[in-house]
């Protein structure tokens, strides 16, 4: 177990290393180079070239690589162009609200994901078999935002249940010692602010995980649906086994397996769609936070804050990868 | 099973049918695949005859028709209602149809063909070549596909060129994967065994052996990359990254200003969304049946 970890945490080292050029030659590509992506278009001649020279982008390329890696290593993505705050103080800020959202989001998908898939299989060919076959096809061919939009429009626009934007009503006083607002909420021992903070949650968490709901719940389905055939499934029957024991203990246990790998694929997926429900919700998150940085130019957050985003999801996918070797032992042994 | 039921099925066996022609009976009695064919078949007969259908020109404004509180809901002479600007929202439906079919199929051909060629030499050549072209797919594999796009639209600046370019670049690592895992299963195959023992040259092999015989997992990937890249298309549309000038009829930027519509004029926000949602899931149903359609595993169970 341990060497298989080794091994891929080894694997993880070039893709990094890629990652960080990637991100390096990107901003070097840009009209104008990084100088005048630091200043904005106006910028003067000297201006350019007493930054390229207080920088050293006057110096080989390699060189400024060797330098920006070495920045990078010490947990320094530059200045946002902005509000002159460093990137990593935002982000510090921003990144919480992601994480909070994305979290809700893959409860959310998971809670009814799981039985959605499970009960379909369990009625094979049934109507809610064709159901959630159905739904889940409508699901995965939805665009987050348009969901965002619709969602919007009949909880918060119509029915006036739920609140439009945000993460919090203004008139709330909460402290924030985490920037998770539900940790915050909790640690303040506010009910009402945890409640409002939750009521903010519940559309943006919907929207962004509706189309891992989907997903979830056609594996599971699959899934059961294999197992069940299984000769172990069969011989529990024939000995007389409750069929709900049978459910949980073989059924369910043997099919956890591609579940909790795909659970653990939509990861990605939450981050990126993130951008979208963000932008939908004012949710001000890393999606925000990009989209905002992409309309004023700001150079410097996109390289970091894409940079981090692509970390992040590199590191998730190295944890799915571990906890599916120890899940299956076949695999680490391999 | 009696022996004559087992000569009769010998006797099939003689005369097998083509993989083609077997996919294609099994896609005919497909319900979904048979929807999703519709749905895709009137998305490309809107886009090309748009000029024909809509009774408006996309851009053409009639101001008059806006009040106070914006925009004027279905009616007859204005099917889906009127935009912000007095514009036919039926008329700029039909001819966003044009964008988004013209968006997908570009940036999935962008990144089929680029995808292709490097799948294939990956899986080929081996060796070095191989490593060097297999790790640069997963370095772009390690950044999530729309926020790559987001990048490389960030670099390139917003537009409708730029936002095909990004969402094929985003394309090309799955397509070269998908290639590299088919060669490398077709490589190993007696008859390119035999192709090579008699001096077969490996361009011709690979053309002409390796390919044809990898197509169908690639046709799949082809359609459900479809569907995404029109989600794709108008997700960075939505956030004002595609065409630059706001008149232009796509779906994505359609529905940008929308919301602050929403109490009044709900319609813009949900017609161009629900373009997209018929759109996108007449690929994926077409997607999914050619998967079943094609799955060597399911062949003869027809």
């Amino acid at each position: 177990m341990l060497r298989f970890v080794v091994r891929r945490l080894l694997l993880l080292l070039p893709i990094l290393l890629g990652l960080s050029i990637l991100v390096f030659l990107w901003i070097r590509a840009l009209p104008g180079g990084p100088a005048q992506a630091l200043l904005g278009e106006r910028a003067t001649e000297e201006a350019i070239a007493q930054i390229e020279r207080e920088y050293g982008l006057d110096k080989p390329i390699y060189v400024q690589y060797w330098r920006y890696l070495e920045t990078v290593l010490q947990g320094d993505l530059g200045q946002s162009v902005t509000t002159r705050r460093d990137v990593t103080e935002e982000l510090r800020q921003k990144f919480p609200a992601t994480i909070e959202l994305a979290i809700a989001a893959m409860l959310f998908s998971t809670f009814f994901g799981i039985p959605l898939g499970f009960f379909a299989a369990k009625r094979y060919g049934g109507t809610f078999d064709h159901f959630s076959l159905v739904a889940s096809l409508i699901g995965v061919s939805i665009p987050v935002f348009f969901l965002g939009i619709i969602l919007k429009y009949v909880f918060a626009v119509q029915l006036g249940w739920l609140p439009t934007v945000g993460r919090i009503d203004v008139l709330i006083e909460l402290e924030h010692p985490t920037n998770f607002y539900v940790i915050d909420a909790i640690l303040a021992g506010d009910p009402a602010a945890l409640w409002d903070v939750l009521k903010h949650l519940i559309l943006p968490a919907i929207a962004l995980g509706s189309i891992p709901l989907a997903i979830i719940a056609r594996i599971t389905r699959a899934a059961v649906l294999d197992v069940q055939n299984e000769d172990y499934v069969r011989t529990a029957r024939a000995k007389g086994m409750p069929p709900a024991v049978v459910d949980r203990r073989h059924v369910l246990r043997n099919a956890m397996l591609p579940i909790v790998t795909i659970i653990g694929l939509q990861v990605g997926f939450l981050l990126a769609g993130a951008v979208l429900t963000e932008t939908v919700f004012a949710w001000p998150g890393i999606g925000t936070w990009l989209v905002d940085a992409i309309e004023s130019r700001n150079y410097p957050v996109l390289q970091g804050g894409i940079l981090f985003v692509a970390l992040i999801f590199v590191v998730v996918n190295l944890l799915v990868d571990v906890s599916y070797a120890f899940l299956n032992p076949r695999i680490r042994l391999s | 099973m009696s022996i004559a039921e087992l000569e009769s099925r010998e006797i099939q066996l003689e005369r097998p049918q083509g993989l083609w022609s077997e996919a294609w009976q099994r896609l005919r009695r497909n319900r979904g695949a048979i929807i999703g064919f519709g749905l895709v078949g009137t998305f490309v007969l809107v886009a090309i005859f748009a000029p024909l259908l809509a009774p408006y020109g996309p851009r053409e404004q009639n101001l008059s028709l806006v009040r106070e509180g914006c925009c004027p809901g279905p009616s007859a002479d204005y099917w889906f209602g009127v935009d912000a600007l007095g514009r036919d929202e039926f008329s700029r439906i039909l001819y966003g149809a044009r964008y988004s079919l013209l968006i997908g199929v570009v940036s999935v051909a962008v990144g089929l063909t680029f995808g292709l060629i490097l799948g294939a030499v990956a899986g080929f050549f081996g060796g070095i070549i191989d490593g060097v072209i297999m790790r640069l797919m997963d370095i772009m594999l390690a950044i999530p596909g729309f926020l790559l796009a987001i990048g490389i639209v960030a670099m390139l600046g917003p537009g409708i060129w730029q936002i095909m370019i990004a969402v094929g670049v985003v394309n090309i690592p799955i397509f070269a994967r998908l290639l590299r895992g088919a060669v490398l299963a077709q490589r190993e195959n007696d008859f390119v065994l035999a192709a090579r023992a008699v001096g077969v040259p490996r361009r011709t092999i690979l053309g002409s052996h390796i390919l044809p015989n990898s197509i169908s997992p690639l046709i799949v990937q082809g359609t459900l990359a479809l569907a995404t890249a029109i989600i794709d298309v108008a997700g960075l549309g939505y956030l004002g990254l595609g065409p630059q000038d706001p008149a232009t009829p796509e779906w994505g930027t359609m529905l940008t200003d929308t919301i602050r519509y929403l109490q009044t004029a709900p319609h813009l926000a949900i017609i161009p969304g629900i373009a997209i949602v018929l759109a996108v899931l007449g690929f994926n149903l077409i997607g999914d049946g050619l998967r079943e359609a094609l799955d060597p595993k399911l062949r003869g169970r027809a």
